[in-house]
């Protein structure tokens, strides 16, 4: 009986050993990161670093006093709440017609999309890029907007299309059958019923438009640049200043971490298309 | 049953179920199928799209030039599969065993851990970018420091061709390990709980169950984690970005980088159509032995 008690106290330390060290590995470089952000130029630069100092919120308020990067957040607020509504109102039409007519190559509209999100961005980047060039929507808001459905717009449709699914069918039949039109069934009831399902992939592709880099890298200029792109771009001309990079790094996560809270029981799910619940 | 159904025929909805699926399918038709056809025919053509003159018609010599002389396709081949090769298996082990352990903790405390596990998943890439640029910096890097603490000459993580790679690759593992055990850990969870008790009562060791018992029903979850991980694994191109921009020289430069270098450095879109055509014919091969492995398996548990 002693040896039990041993051993299973053993195993419990080993537990506590093992979870604090995941727990350790995984916050401490987001907190890195917090902690330069709240440093002055000096302790940032200081080696060894500082764990005690005297925080100063000076990054946070030079980033509000500076007029690109403001642009740069309202751009990437701007892109990712049109293509996240635009993707949940063509997406989730398709899916209800995916998920309810079983009509000749539905299933295979419905891989086809899949399978676009598999596609490297890369691949696709060069033609886009030359397409927008020639509608003259290279460094707008629309050149994102629009290049985000590739990534977003099939994900909505595997999404909604599982969650239609899910909900029986019977309440729209007998709506139907009351001579309600498919479009007022759609809308009146089927969204109702998916609600939840609807928010929460909203959330990740917005998630998605606001982490994506590469596109708008290519896509967006001066004007209509995001705030992964603006980040990026301060690095590049002035050398690093780190104060302004991880100040503005916590901003770009701030959104995130929110949204991610939120959606939190369909993030796997999300991530992978469905597969995993 | 049949009866019940009809309302939902297409036939009965002559255009209902054609309106609603309309506008995404027309998008898509507009932002990847014609994109496509267009690289597709770029890749056979030159064209420098910073200088004048248009298109010239060059057959099938951009992929021959690819295939046969550019030493640097290759290299970057190479790189692309030491990265696949060094980080999924890594991904996936940890991510394992951090399921498994969570498995065995407190629902509060794995509770806890799960909403930390979405932390990394969930960031921005180029943050993480950021985060690991700050870690691994020569002069002021937490790294360093933690090297300093030991004695040990600092290091320049990833300025340095024979460190370079590997620690892009490290920032890959801490960003994407979280998310193989997320997948492995929801896997876990609805395992059905039966076979565990029987082999409880017969005496069966944790290692017994777990080679005997999880291990096999778990297949189908791992075979999607890994699949996702290998395909996004081509697509990586963020935190390369930050930490290197696919130097020093080209050690740290994957296909996919590679692809992007020539055609926004060097503005040789015919060239670059018929390498991202490469890329997606690799891409899509890898995925469909995959899915076909995935799909055999899952015929074969029926």
């Amino acid at each position: 009986m002693v040896n039990i008690n041993f051993k299973s106290k053993i195993k419990k330390i080993m537990f506590t050993i093992a979870v604090v060290v995941i727990f350790g590995v995984i916050l401490f470089p987001p907190l890195v990161l917090f902690l330069t952000s709240l440093k002055t130029e000096v302790d940032a630069l200081s080696f060894p670093p500082k764990w005690i100092f005297k925080p100063t919120i000076k990054n946070y308020i030079d980033i509000f006093g500076d007029f690109a990067l403001i642009k740069n957040l309202l751009n990437s607020i701007i892109v990712a709440i049109s293509n996240t509504v635009i993707s949940l109102l063509f997406g989730s039409m398709a899916a209800y017609s995916l998920a309810r007519f079983k009509f000749k190559g539905s299933d295979n509209i419905a891989f086809w999309m899949l399978s676009i999100r598999m596609m490297p961005p890369v691949v696709a980047i060069i033609p886009i890029y030359i397409i927008m060039r020639n509608l003259h929507l290279l460094d707008t808001n629309w050149a994102l907007i629009i290049a985000y459905l590739t990534i977003n717009l099939p994900f909505v449709v595997w999404m909604m299309k599982g969650f239609f699914e899910d909900i029986p069918k019977e309440i729209e039949e007998s709506a139907l059958v009351d001579g309600c039109s498919v479009f007022d069934v759609f809308r009146k009831i089927a969204i109702p019923l998916v609600a939840p399902g609807l928010a929460a992939t909203g959330i990740l592709t917005f998630i998605f438009a606001w982490n994506e880099f590469l596109m708008a890298l290519i896509l967006t200029g001066t004007k209509s640049a995001t705030l992964p792109v603006g980040l990026i771009g301060c690095m590049r001309e002035t050398g690093i200043n780190w104060g302004y990079m991880t100040s503005g790094g916590v901003i770009a996560l701030i959104p995130v971490l929110i949204f991610a809270l939120f959606a939190q029981k369909n993030i796997v799910k999300g991530l992978t298309m469905g597969a995993i619940k | 049953m049949k009866k019940v159904t009809l309302f939902f025929t297409p036939q009965r909805h002559k255009y209902v179920w054609f309106l609603l699926l309309a506008p995404a399918l027309l998008s898509l038709i507009f932002i990847v199928i014609y994109p496509m056809i267009f690289s597709l025919s770029l890749s056979f053509h030159q064209w420098n799209i910073i200088r004048p003159g248009g298109w010239t018609l060059v057959g099938l010599s951009n992929y021959i030039e690819i295939l046969f002389h550019d030493s640097y396709f290759y290299s970057s081949l190479k790189t692309t599969l030491i990265y696949l090769l060094g980080t999924v298996p890594i991904q996936f082990g940890l991510g394992l065993l951090i399921a498994l352990i969570l498995q065995n903790v407190t629902q509060k405390i794995s509770g806890f851990l799960r909403t930390t596990l979405i932390i990394p998943t969930i960031m921005t890439p180029i943050v993480v970018g950021i985060i690991w640029r700050l870690m691994y910096n020569p002069d002021m890097g937490t790294l360093n420091y933690f090297l300093d603490l030991f004695h040990l000459a600092p290091i320049n993580w990833v300025g340095m061709p024979n460190t370079a790679l590997l620690s892009v690759m490290v920032a890959d593992i801490w960003e994407w390990t979280p998310f193989m055990a997320l997948i492995l850990l929801a896997g876990l969870q609805s395992l059905p709980t039966e076979p565990f008790e029987a082999a409880l009562v017969d005496g069966a060791s944790f290692l017994q169950m777990f080679r005997f018992i999880t291990l096999p029903l778990l297949i189908p979850t791992m075979l999607v984690a890994l699949l996702i991980r290998i395909i996004d694994s081509f697509k990586t191109f963020d935190i390369i970005f930050v930490l290197t921009e696919g130097g020093p020289g080209r050690v740290t430069e994957t296909m996919n980088y590679f692809t992007y270098r020539y055609g926004f450095k060097f503005f040789h879109m015919g060239y670059t159509s018929a390498l991202s055509w490469i890329l997606l014919m690799i891409v899509t091969i890898i995925s469909m032995l995959l899915i076909k492995i995935f799909f055999i398996r899952r015929v074969i548990e029926r």
